[in-house]
Parts: C-alpha cells; structure tokens; sequence
C-alpha cells in the first residue's frame, strides 16, 4: 500500500474517533459511562481504560522507535508492505474479525475505573497518536520495528503497529458504543 | 465613527472569502480598499494540534479562522500550560502582539481541531495599511475592542470564583464545550479536571 495514503486512512480513522469521544462522550453523565449495559459485560469506561492500557505501553513504544528512526537516518519507502505476523494480527484485531478474543489479565479493566479521567486520558492519547501517525511521516515504516506487549522480543514493523492497533482501537470503541446504548 | 464588530461575532452565514467577511465587518468601506484589503489574505489549513506560532518566533500571519478552534497558551517555568485565549469563527487569530510589534512572541499558538484559515503576512498587512490611512482607524478601533476584551478577561482571572468563570464561559461560548477537549478548556478556567467535570455536572441537570 502506498504509504501516505496508509497513514492518511489511520488519520482519518483516528479522527472520526477522536471526534466521537469529545463531540459525544465527553457530555454524556459520567454515571452513564460507568453503566455496566449487564452482568459480565463492560461498561464503556471500561472499555477504554482497556485501551488506555494499551496506549500506555504502544504510544512511547511508538514515540521511540519514531525517534530511533529518525537518528538512524531511516528516510520514508513510497509502499508499506505488512510483514506476515503483523498482517495475522491486524486482520484478527479488526471489528469484524470471527476470531473471539481474551483480554490477558493485566488488561482487564477494574469494574470501578473513573469515567471523567478515563475518558480524558483516551482523548489524550488519540491526540498523541495523531501527532505520532504525523511524525511516522519521515521514516520508513518498513523499518523501523516495535515491539509488542505480550512478547517484546516480537518486533513488528511500524506501519504493523500501527495497522493493528487502530483495529484493536476501533473494535473496543465499537463495544463501548453498544455498551453506551445498553 | 466607524461601526464594527470584531471578536466573538458569529455570523448566521458561513463565510468563504475575505472580502465578504470585511464587508460584513466594515460595510462602510469603499469597495476599493475591501479588495486590496482581501487580497492580502490567502487560505490556509492545518490539521489537528499543529503548532503554527512557538514561543520566540516572530508572528508572520495574522489568521481569520473560518473553521475549528485554536488556542493561545503560555508555557510557565514549572512546564505548566496556562491557555489565555480560544479563537474560532469568525475572529481574527495568531500572535497579535507579536504580529503587530513584530517581536518574538511569549507564547504558543496551536489548533485545537482541524482549521480552515484565510491569512495575511506582515508585509501585505504593512503595505496596504500604509495605502490606505483609513484602514489604520479601524484597525485602531478594532484593537481597542480587543484590549477591552484582554481587561474583561483580567476582571474574570483575579476576581471571580471559579465557578463564575465557568459559567461566563458558558454564556459567552457554550459550543466550546462539544467542539475540544475538556482539559483545555478547564486550563483556560484555571481549574482542574475534577472541579470542572462537577459544574458541567451541574449545568448539564
């Protein structure tokens, strides 16, 4: 794929949800946020504290490796190609995927997180990862390598990174949407 | 005396193109200086917190935004953010001390969503304020609006709770609240996260 149009997509993506949390969210009653929709289900709070979970070990991983690039000298490839680990996780990551996934245990939200600061903390890291999707601009996506949470000795490429985060993103917003509406 | 408007006004129509905003602004300006006045501003846009004035840098535009919010904030020696002021549609933005005095400017300018700009550099705004003296009065008066804006302001900071702040806030620009992020808005109301989510709290009931 070509690359600036691979980001210009994570852009566009990343502010359609951005705009979700501040336009509505953020003026919803936070009891309303907290609300479990039932039993064993979570409420939208918590599915974004999940996700802030995952910003806050992705954003500075991301940062870094963004930074390394840059006094490496990596300069940005016309096309991004997915490496074959990175492509398996993004596609099972997406919305519709039939994979059913488990959250690992550290990733369980607590049932009692704070809605006000929870949501906050959420638009705070969308605003980073617009400036880092900016950022992975001059380097080459290809390149420069991530590690992941679960087993930092996988490397992924940047662009992978990227790919499956905003996928895992889109699908807990997604919960939390259908968990908003009960 | 000329009769205008400035900060803060929004008009019931979106507005594309300088000369419509002047004259709407200015209705009584010759035609003549509305179209050199126009023609000095050119569009402009910028995503989502772009920086497009940092601290120490002279201020080489002065903007009128016709789309998103942006925000003037310090940053102190402590590393704390203080956001003096939010701009939008349709008011004049950028740097305006250190765009007038052309001096490096004490503080940051950055959009707080996606912006839409028309814009004018210094020298265009020098030359055809030179051109025609008739411009130098309303811009005058137009300063002196924005002055008494700053006063205003210096009133809410130093004597009025924070709750007060809050709701003049809400009564001068109730929209903020859905278009940016709540910290900023909290920073501008020198609160923190906690105290402005229990009045929003209140208003919303």
């Amino acid at each position: 794929m070509e690359t600036n149009a691979f980001l210009d997509q994570l852009q566009q993506q990343t502010e359609v949800v951005l705009d979700l949390a501040i336009r509505q969210w953020q003026l919803i009653p936070p009891q309303d946020l907290a609300q479990v929709p039932e039993p064993g289900r979570w409420s939208a709070a918590q599915c974004l504290a999940h996700l802030n979970v995952y910003g806050n070990f992705y954003l500075p991983a991301i940062e870094k490796g963004i930074l390394q690039g840059q006094k490496t000298g990596s300069s940005p490839a016309r096309i991004f190609q997915s490496g074959f680990l990175g492509a398996y996780f993004t596609k099972i990551m997406q919305p519709d995927s039939k994979t059913k996934m488990k959250s690992p245990a550290n990733a369980v939200p607590s049932t009692i997180v704070d809605p006000v600061q929870t949501l906050a903390q959420f638009i705070d890291q969308q605003e980073r990862l617009l400036t880092l999707i900016d950022q992975a601009r001059t380097v080459n996506l290809n390149q420069v390598r991530i590690p992941i949470s679960i087993a930092p000795w996988i490397l992924l490429k940047l662009g992978d990174t990227f790919g499956f985060y905003t996928a895992h993103q889109l699908r807990h917003v997604q919960q939390a949407e259908r968990a908003l509406m009960g | 005396m000329e009769n205008f408007t400035i900060q803060f006004t929004l008009f019931p129509m979106s507005i594309t193109n300088a000369r419509d905003y002047f004259l709407r602004t200015w209705p009584q300006l010759p035609e003549e200086i509305l179209q050199d006045l126009a023609g000095i501003f050119h569009p402009h846009s910028a995503k989502r917190k772009t920086i497009l004035t940092a601290e120490g840098e002279v201020e080489k535009y002065l903007y009128l935004v016709l789309e998103g919010v942006q925000r003037a904030y310090a940053i102190g020696e402590d590393g704390r953010e203080a956001t003096l002021i939010f701009t939008y549609a349709l008011s004049f933005s950028g740097v305006a001390d250190s765009f007038l005095l052309q001096r490096p400017s004490r503080y940051w300018f950055e959009t707080l969503t996606p912006s839409q700009f028309l814009r004018a550099s210094f020298q265009d705004f020098d030359a055809v304020l030179c051109q025609h003296p008739r411009l130098e009065r309303v811009l005058r008066l137009a300063i002196c609006e924005t002055l008494e804006g700053v006063l205003v302001r210096q009133i809410e900071v130093q004597s009025y709770t924070a709750e007060q702040r809050f709701r003049t806030l809400m009564q001068r620009s109730p929209h903020l609240l859905q278009l940016i992020p709540h910290k900023y808005i909290a920073n501008y109301l020198g609160m923190d996260a906690t105290n402005f989510s229990k009045l929003l709290g209140q208003i919303r009931i």
